[in-house]
């Protein structure tokens, strides 16, 4: 399991501070390869859509995974800011 | 107490309830109560229509809002608190503002689409106040140095259609000059009147809701900055640069939903729920409801205990987990099923989906499945788990709140018609009557 996958914890408000993983759900289509190159970082609902972590990237491997997830996103649904 | 407001025709409703209507002296935006059909705003009686002359007599000459009256009409409406009408409750200075950091050349948008189906205190307003609120508008654009402006309808509300287009040239030949507002109409849709629907429509895209990343700025890079206010909000903003801060009275608009009408009544912030009722509400069966939907078809159920001696005021409601949202009141009548009724607006809602997200198309759906089947006492235990972690993986998770209102209404179902849960769960239907007391739109769904 990994560290950020409940979808609780994906709801709380998106913290203010530094850089965030970013979804677009009206271009996203469920395609999953995201929680495949961020597995801490994107969980996937019952309907094979991704529910993101709210947590800042600070540390190097989260991201280096949300880097990973925004290049490797066939409908470029992500995005960091 | 009875609901029974002494037999007065309908097309004859009383005043407003609460502060006196005097322009001037807490101005308001109505002089009466509106009876409008149950679906649909084509025919409205008792509201007299004002036209641009009998308006100019009410509130005197239309002040310019350019330079130094610009800012100090933004400050009024900080002054009065004015929140977005259309269900947000945004405060509208402060939407303003960003507007006004973007810079000039931008589009300023009336909102009066009004998507929610049992709400029709927009089209009330620009049938009857259509110069209120091209007053707001004209205000608007000037404040915000804006290029243009437009109002946004349904198509199909032709009857508000022709009291705009007709107030538009009203105001044209009495050589009032603004810059060019023009009258556009949205597919007639749900969530074509949400804002971000309105921006990416004028941006040469589908009038479908988007993702925004800042919702300060809600239009796309590159594009003119575009400022969206409801109708209501509108007229609120036309009063308050005509009457000034201090001579604003502190209204809400609501619609009250009845068996064969609608009736949109003006309420002041010390009227209580009990007594707007009283007013605008027949009841069929001399009782008092059993509880109201209060806001829209995505705001919440709320026990009529808990709110008729409440004021129809936005911040009490606030503090109890409520809003006002677009202004809709839903009462429950004793003969139906809160459940029920709940289970037939959640699909109409899911129907309505823009179909862009997953989480709404199929979580949506999926959650109104499971509706319909509690009300049809087949809900398993574990359907019944389903259904709450379903609820719990859809919310927030849309490009816009459709998901969410559409949730809200249905977790205050299940909340406040617990003990029917329990009567349906034990496999037992409820014999209520099997027709919509809130109006959906025909062609969707009976």
């Amino acid at each position: 399991m990994s560290r950020h996958s409940s979808a609780r914890e994906a709801r709380e408000p998106v913290d203010p501070r530094g850089m965030h993983l970013r979804l677009d759900p009206s271009v996203c289509d469920g395609v999953g390869i995201c929680s495949h190159l961020a597995p801490d970082l994107v969980a996937v609902d019952t309907w094979g859509y991704p529910i993101i972590a709210t947590v800042p990237l600070t540390e190097k491997a989260d991201r280096r995974q949300a880097e990973a997830a925004v290049t490797g996103c066939p409908r470029k649904a992500l995005s960091i800011s | 107490m009875t609901y029974q407001p002494e037999a007065v025709p309908v097309t004859s409703m009383p005043a407003p309830v609460g502060a006196p209507v005097v322009p001037g002296v807490g101005a308001r935006l109505l002089d009466g109560a509106a009876v409008v059909p149950r679906s649909g705003t084509e025919s409205l009686t008792g509201v007299t229509p004002q036209d641009l002359a009998a308006h100019r007599v009410a509130y005197g000459p239309r002040p310019v809002r350019l330079g130094a009256a610009a800012d100090a009409l933004v400050d009024d409406l900080e002054r009065v608190s004015l929140t977005g009408r259309g269900g947000g409750h945004f405060p509208t200075a402060a939407k303003w503002r960003s507007i006004l950091r973007a810079g000039a050349g931008g589009t300023v948008v009336v909102n009066g689409a009004e998507g929610e189906p049992g709400c029709a205190k927009d089209a009330v307003l620009l049938q009857t106040r259509p110069h209120l609120v091209l007053d707001g508008l004209v205000s608007a654009i000037e404040a915000t140095g804006a290029a243009d402006g437009v109002v946004w309808l349904h198509d199909g509300a032709w009857a508000t259609a022709r009291a705009v287009s007709r107030a538009l040239a009203e105001r044209a030949a009495a050589g009032e000059s603004s810059s060019p507002i023009r009258v556009m109409l949205a597919p007639d849709r749900y969530l074509s009147g949400e804002g971000t629907s309105i921006i990416r429509t004028l941006e040469g895209g589908p009038t479908l809701p988007r993702w925004v990343a800042d919702p300060a700025r809600p239009w796309s890079p590159g594009h003119r900055p575009v400022l969206v206010n409801n109708a209501e909000t509108m007229a609120r903003v036309g009063l308050v640069s005509l009457v000034g801060a201090s001579g604003y009275g502190a209204t809400s608009l609501l619609t009250v939903v009845n068996d064969t009408y609608r009736v949109v009544v003006e309420v002041g912030t010390d009227a209580t729920f009990e007594a707007v009722l009283a007013q605008a509400w027949r009841s069929p069966d001399g009782r008092a409801p059993t509880a109201v939907l209060l806001g829209g078809y995505g705001g919440s159920w709320v026990p009529w205990p808990r709110i008729a001696r409440m004021p129809v005021d936005n911040g009490v409601l606030r503090g109890m987990g409520l809003s006002l949202g677009a202004g809709l009141l839903g009462p429950l009548t004793h003969d139906a099923c809160g459940l029920e009724e709940s289970a037939r607006l959640l699909r109409y809602l899911s129907d309505q989906s823009a179909r862009q997200c997953g989480p709404c198309v199929f979580g949506l759906a999926a959650v109104a499945d499971l509706a319909d089947q509690l009300t049809e006492g087949r809900l398993s235990r574990s359907g019944r788990s389903q259904l709450d972690r379903y609820v719990g993986e859809v919310s927030g998770r849309g490009a816009c709140r459709h998901p969410d209102g559409a949730l809200r209404m249905y977790t205050s179902a299940l909340e406040v018609f617990r003990e029917d849960v329990h009567r349906h769960r034990k496999g037992r239907t409820c014999d209520a009557p099997r027709h919509s007391l809130m109006p959906l739109p025909e062609a969707v769904r009976a």
